[in-house]
């Protein structure tokens, strides 16, 4: 079982027997500290797509999923490949099947991820929770911060921006927490 | 036959829960002419907004509502064609159970809280499917067309109109001096209170707030420096008289709404029904964890302030930060004061345009014929 606010893009549902890919989970606070989880499910027998809406705390019925560590091996148009580390597998992924992680998907990326699959096929990627990119663009920092509190937007290398730390100048590595896309500081590499 | 609607409200905290549900069930009754039962497991809250009612009641008839009291031992009934839950409460397991049982299917609605902010349109009406085979649907009260609306009763607006002030703050026991500004003041706990009212007693008009029993009436105590406060109070400080009502039924603080120049409410239900009474207004709105609260203000204001000048705009939100986010109040009132009849006729114009859509019972009568 699985409450509302657990669900996740990769989390499979079972509903009314057929099995239910949460491409999309986006968790928002209604009222006097109540919450619901808005998802974008895709049936992965027919390929039907819906919209849902639960409750934080509505009681759910998932699948359990295998999982496999797995590398982007390259990128064709919409479509994206994935390598099984273990036996050299090869998967393809649509965009909308990775939307939630699409934002840090690019080619060389050297990421171990998860591959999750039902039934012997591969149903989406998950990150790993701490990521490193890349900034290719960004303002000049403002004098004098170092603190790290004041951010400003930069952009990533496949056109993703996210808010960093002042200080942080193009072409520098970030690490980046998947878990809700906000910056964690310079990266070591 | 009539179809037959269930509402279960779980009595949280205060007043809105009950409000809200009392308030539906009354109007799907007499503008709809539906069978409803009203399920309240704090039948004390209930009788609080209809004193008429009694407290040990199991089943009682209330304007033409049947109103249960919802046991923790449930005891199986017949389901209704249409089920709400309202506010995200759980429904009776075995009431679940008798729903997937049920030879025809049921309209599960989940009618969650009124927000400004833009997800709801994103939200409302959307299917959630249980593992039990049952179909719920989330239906969002709002402020736009893409929301399900507000609750307004068809004749709200006219009986407002039709209304006779001095008759009923005569009744209420309420004189006023010459030229008074008169506030009603219906909030929970708020450390801003002592700042407003130092600015309402210096002001040079006379304000006359009428404090109806509630949570805020700790605060008022404290300002006034007495020890106790009761109903009927009068307290003058300078410009400012402090007058303490009973808590009033619904229709009675309607009345006190539309007497008002201006009404302090809060959470959701006297918030919505100080919109339609035109009047300007400030909210206090229900404290969420993580500040979540601030975001539903701000997007509130962010709608409401549409068509404002920005001066008056920033006057009015200047003041609702302070009540929310303890901020100075009496330099908020003050600079909101010169702003006056703009934002009086503004309220006017914000009601008026709400009234134009339809109402939170009638589209939800509409989402159940459209569903069968």
């Amino acid at each position: 079982m699985k409450t509302g606010k657990e669900l996740k893009p990769g989390t499979v549902l079972r509903i009314d027997n057929d099995p239910w890919l949460v491409q999309k989970a986006e968790f928002t606070k209604s009222g006097r500290n109540s919450a619901i989880m808005k998802t974008k499910l895709k049936n992965l027998l027919t390929g039907y797509k819906t919209e849902t809406v639960y409750g934080a705390d509505d009681k759910l019925d998932d699948v359990i999923l295998d999982r496999k560590e797995a590398t982007l091996s390259f990128i064709s148009g919409d479509t994206y490949t994935f390598m099984d580390t273990t036996d050299y597998t090869m998967y393809e992924l649509n965009a909308e099947d990775i939307d939630a992680v699409l934002p840090y998907i690019e080619e060389g990326m050297e990421d171990i991820c998860e591959a999750v699959f039902f039934e012997g096929r591969l149903v989406s990627v998950e990150l790993p929770t701490t990521i490193s990119r890349q900034v290719v663009y960004t303002e000049n920092a403002a004098r004098g911060d170092t603190s790290g509190k004041v951010m400003k937007p930069a952009k990533l290398k496949n056109g993703t921006e996210i808010q960093v730390a002042d200080f942080i100048q193009i072409d520098e590595w970030i690490d980046i927490d998947t878990r809700d896309n906000s910056f964690k500081g310079r990266s070591k590499k | 036959m009539k179809p037959t609607w269930d509402i279960f409200c779980c009595v949280v905290d205060n007043y809105g829960d009950i409000g809200v549900t009392w308030r539906l069930a009354r109007q799907l009754v007499a503008e709809h002419g539906l069978a409803v039962r009203l399920w309240v497991d704090e039948p004390k809250a209930f009788v609080r907004l209809y004193p008429e009612a009694d407290v040990e009641a199991l089943c009682q008839v209330c304007e033409g509502v049947e109103v249960r009291r919802w046991e923790a031992q449930w005891h199986v009934e017949e389901v209704a064609d249409v089920v709400i839950g309202a506010f995200a409460c759980q429904l009776p397991p075995a009431y679940i159970e008798a729903m997937t049982q049920r030879a025809s299917p049921v309209l599960w609605l989940n009618l969650d809280y009124l927000s400004a902010e833009d997800w709801v349109e994103g939200c409302h009406g959307l299917p959630s499917p249980q593992p039990n085979g049952l179909r719920k649907v989330f239906f969002f009260p709002g402020f736009t067309e893409r929301t399900g609306g507000l609750l307004r009763e068809g004749d709200l607006l006219e009986r407002r109109e039709a209304f006779d002030r001095e008759v009923f703050l005569r009744d209420m026991g309420i004189t006023l001096q010459p030229d008074a500004r008169l506030i009603s003041l219906f909030a929970y706990e708020n450390g801003g209170l002592a700042n407003w009212f130092d600015a309402l007693a210096e002001d040079a008009r006379p304000n006359h707030v009428l404090v109806p029993e509630g949570r805020i009436l700790g605060d008022v105590k404290t300002w006034l420096a007495v020890d106790n406060l009761a109903v009927g109070d009068t307290h003058r400080r300078g410009a400012l008289t402090v007058q303490i009502l009973p808590f009033v039924r619904q229709d009675d603080y309607d009345r006190l709404l539309w007497s008002c120049d201006f009404n302090a409410v809060r959470g959701e239900d006297s918030f919505v029904r100080a919109q339609w009474a035109g009047q300007p207004l400030l909210w206090h709105i229900y404290v969420q964890e993580e500040y979540a609260h601030w975001e539903k203000l701000e997007a509130f204001l962010d709608r409401y302030t549409q068509g404002l000048e920005s001066s008056a705009a920033a006057a009015l939100v200047e003041l609702w930060r302070a009540w929310n986010m303890d901020r100075d109040m009496g330099l908020a009132w003050k600079q909101m004061l010169p702003h006056w009849d703009e934002l009086a006729l503004h309220a006017r114009h914000w009601c008026a345009e709400q009234a134009a859509r339809p109402d939170l019972a009638k589209a939800l009568v509409q989402f159940y014929r459209n569903w069968i």
